[in-house]
């Protein structure tokens, strides 16, 4: 299923890229979604265009779903007579501090996959963006985990054996910037190169503790999440041990009643009765993979922002001499 | 069609246009996927006015036919993509309306009508996708009715001044896609932070050269340039020698535990995963 069929990039329009961002920033502090089109072309994905969502379907169902779905048709036939790609490839979302490894994202992607079988989401993470550094990431799950989740196979046992570490959970795709000619000349004429950019003002900037501590404070959340998980696979584990007790309780004193009643020479009572302890479900730990995935983002960023602070210090340092 | 009388009245506003160019590469790449025998595009502009200023935020391509008598422009295409957008961004109204192509066209002034019964003042973009003249030049034109009393004689368009105006994070997006030839990756955060700092140097070479070339008399001082620099020395922040030792080993202090604790987590969830004890909590 992997082998020629693997996807090894996704090639996004420079036009993309920019609509993206545009929408994601303007929608702030709200989270927002969008529709991505292009062609699927061999072992790259290429995203020629995308139109965002309006709020309000991710939020309500019910009705606002086939206003949803009536507005996707709407936008899609327009494009279409103006020759834009038809051609669904996925989807983008904008996140907060880079976090999103949720089981929506995942039912989402399970539910494109049916159709598509190489949807990809793009992530975009605005915050990360005003402070200079391009925040686009183009993230699938893999096969692997598709065929196991939709299995709903997702107890301990089972990913031990699928060999499923929580890191193979999501994968992150390559990213390569593609622009037309025309686009090509247009960027020369907008941005004469110059001597330096507001991006480079923004990522010259020493002040990060903001950023730190929001990263922390959600670092600590997720670590508390963690720690509820594994209560729960500790209790889980605890009345199972209980149950089993309990059992061999009831067994032993089934086997006395009907050594009893041999005794006395009455009908024996069976010494199995299934609908009294009915076995306890094994937990999924598709949320402790899930939680495991968050707080590894957090490390890494917390980690690139921390490298590139101490930089910025020591280049101060001797500026300072 | 397009001039500059000087014996009617200016436009009576200052209006001027501003640009995104989230709008700007939506018209290249409409341009680009055009029907064979067209030979230009046209489409609404979406954005908001403020007082003075109107700016494109949106665009989208409306289809159209034109031969040399006529001229037909697919109305309901229009309102339906128009009331799509609104739903997503409900602030955003129609200003006016683009066309590409090196000049303006016979047939404008009837869409420019038109358009001005939709939007009040609706302002005509020119985007030369052609690149006559090897540059690619961008006009905007409003429309203004020349009339004799109560008789309309004709429509004339007005050039107004127009800037490509960039978004704060849009920086980062079209810096990137300039300093990239047909197709790049993006930098990584600390590609990126070495290219800023190598910026950040040649500029202070530059300074530093102008300087020593005006103080050894090679080149003429400009006052003006001696005060911005003095200015802009003065800013950065001297601090005493034991101040500066403290904040800045505290500084890194702090940094050093984030990392500290950041990869302890990281080890943590490693090494509970290989040993299959990611059930047992965390002491």
């Amino acid at each position: 299923m992997m082998s020629s069929s693997a996807l090894k990039t996704v090639q996004l329009d420079g036009q993309v890229i920019l609509k993206i961002m545009q929408h994601c920033n303007e929608a702030l502090p709200q989270l927002v979604t969008g529709q991505l089109l292009g062609l699927d072309v061999g072992g790259t994905l290429e995203v020629t265009d995308c139109f965002a969502f309006p709020a309000s379907v991710a939020d309500e169902e019910n009705d606002d779903e086939n206003a949803g779905a009536s507005y996707q048709l709407d936008m899609m036939r327009c494009l279409r007579e103006v020759n834009v790609d038809n051609n669904t490839v996925g989807w983008y979302q904008s996140t907060n501090l880079g976090t999103f490894q949720t089981m929506d994202l995942i039912e989402t992607f399970v539910n494109y996959h049916e159709n598509i079988k190489k949807c990809v989401c793009i992530v975009y993470d605005p915050q990360r963006s005003s402070r200079g550094s391009f925040a686009l990431k183009a993230i699938r799950l893999k096969d692997q985990f598709i065929s196991l989740f939709k299995e709903q196979k997702l107890t301990a046992k089972d990913l031990r054996d699928a060999n499923i570490a929580w890191k193979d959970v999501f994968q992150e795709i390559p990213i390569k910037i593609q622009n037309s000619a025309l686009v090509q000349a247009l960027t020369a004429e907008l941005e004469p190169v110059t001597a330096a950019t507001q991006g480079d003002l923004d990522r010259l900037n020493l002040s990060v503790a903001p950023f730190l501590e929001k990263n922390i404070e959600s670092l600590l959340d997720c670590v508390d999440d963690l720690v509820l998980e594994q209560q729960k696979v500790t209790t889980y584990h605890k009345n199972v041990a209980r149950q089993a007790q309990q059992m061999t309780t009831w067994l032993q004193k089934r086997k006395q009643e009907n050594q009893a009643r041999r005794a006395a020479g009455e009908e024996l009572l069976p010494e199995e009765d299934p609908t009294q302890f009915k076995p306890i479900p094994e937990l999924s730990l598709l949320d402790n993979y899930l939680i495991s995935n968050q707080l590894s983002t957090y490390c890494d960023q917390l980690n690139i922002a921390c490298t590139q602070s101490l930089q910025k210090l020591y280049i101060f340092e001797s500026l300072q001499k | 069609m397009k001039g500059r009388s000087l014996l009617l009245p200016t436009l009576g506003t200052n209006l001027s246009v501003k640009i995104h160019p989230v709008a700007l590469f939506s018209i290249c790449d409409g341009y680009i996927r055009r029907n064979e025998k067209q030979d230009r595009v046209i489409g609404t502009l979406l954005g908001v006015v403020s007082e003075g200023t109107v700016e494109i935020k949106n665009c989208y391509i409306v289809p159209h036919n034109e031969s040399s008598e006529q001229v037909a422009v697919d109305i309901a295409h229009h309102r339906t993509m128009f009331e799509l957008h609104q739903r997503v961004a409900p602030a955003e109204t129609v200003v006016g309306w683009f066309a590409t192509g090196p000049a303006l066209y016979n047939s404008d002034a009837l869409i420019q009508e038109f358009y001005t019964k939709e939007a009040p003042n609706s302002v005509h973009l020119l985007v030369d996708t052609t690149l006559s003249g090897g540059k690619f030049s961008i006009h905007a034109f409003m429309s203004r009715i020349l009339s004799v009393g109560e008789k309309v004689l004709s429509t004339e368009f007005v050039e107004m001044p127009c800037e490509v105006l960039f978004g704060d994070a849009e920086r980062v997006g079209v810096e990137l896609l300039a300093s990239g030839g047909a197709s790049t990756k993006p930098l990584t955060d600390n590609e990126s932070l070495v290219t800023s700092l190598k910026r950040l140097e040649e500029l202070l070479d530059k300074v530093q050269s102008y300087v020593d070339d005006v103080i050894e008399g090679r080149a003429k001082g400009d006052p003006v340039i001696g005060r911005y620099l003095a200015d802009t020395l003065s800013v950065v922040p001297h601090f005493s020698k034991p101040d500066f030792e403290r904040l800045f080993n505290e500084s890194t202090q702090d940094m050093m535990m984030v990392t500290y604790l950041s990869n302890l987590l990281r080890t943590q969830i490693a090494l509970a995963d290989k040993l299959g004890t990611s059930q047992l909590p965390i002491v």
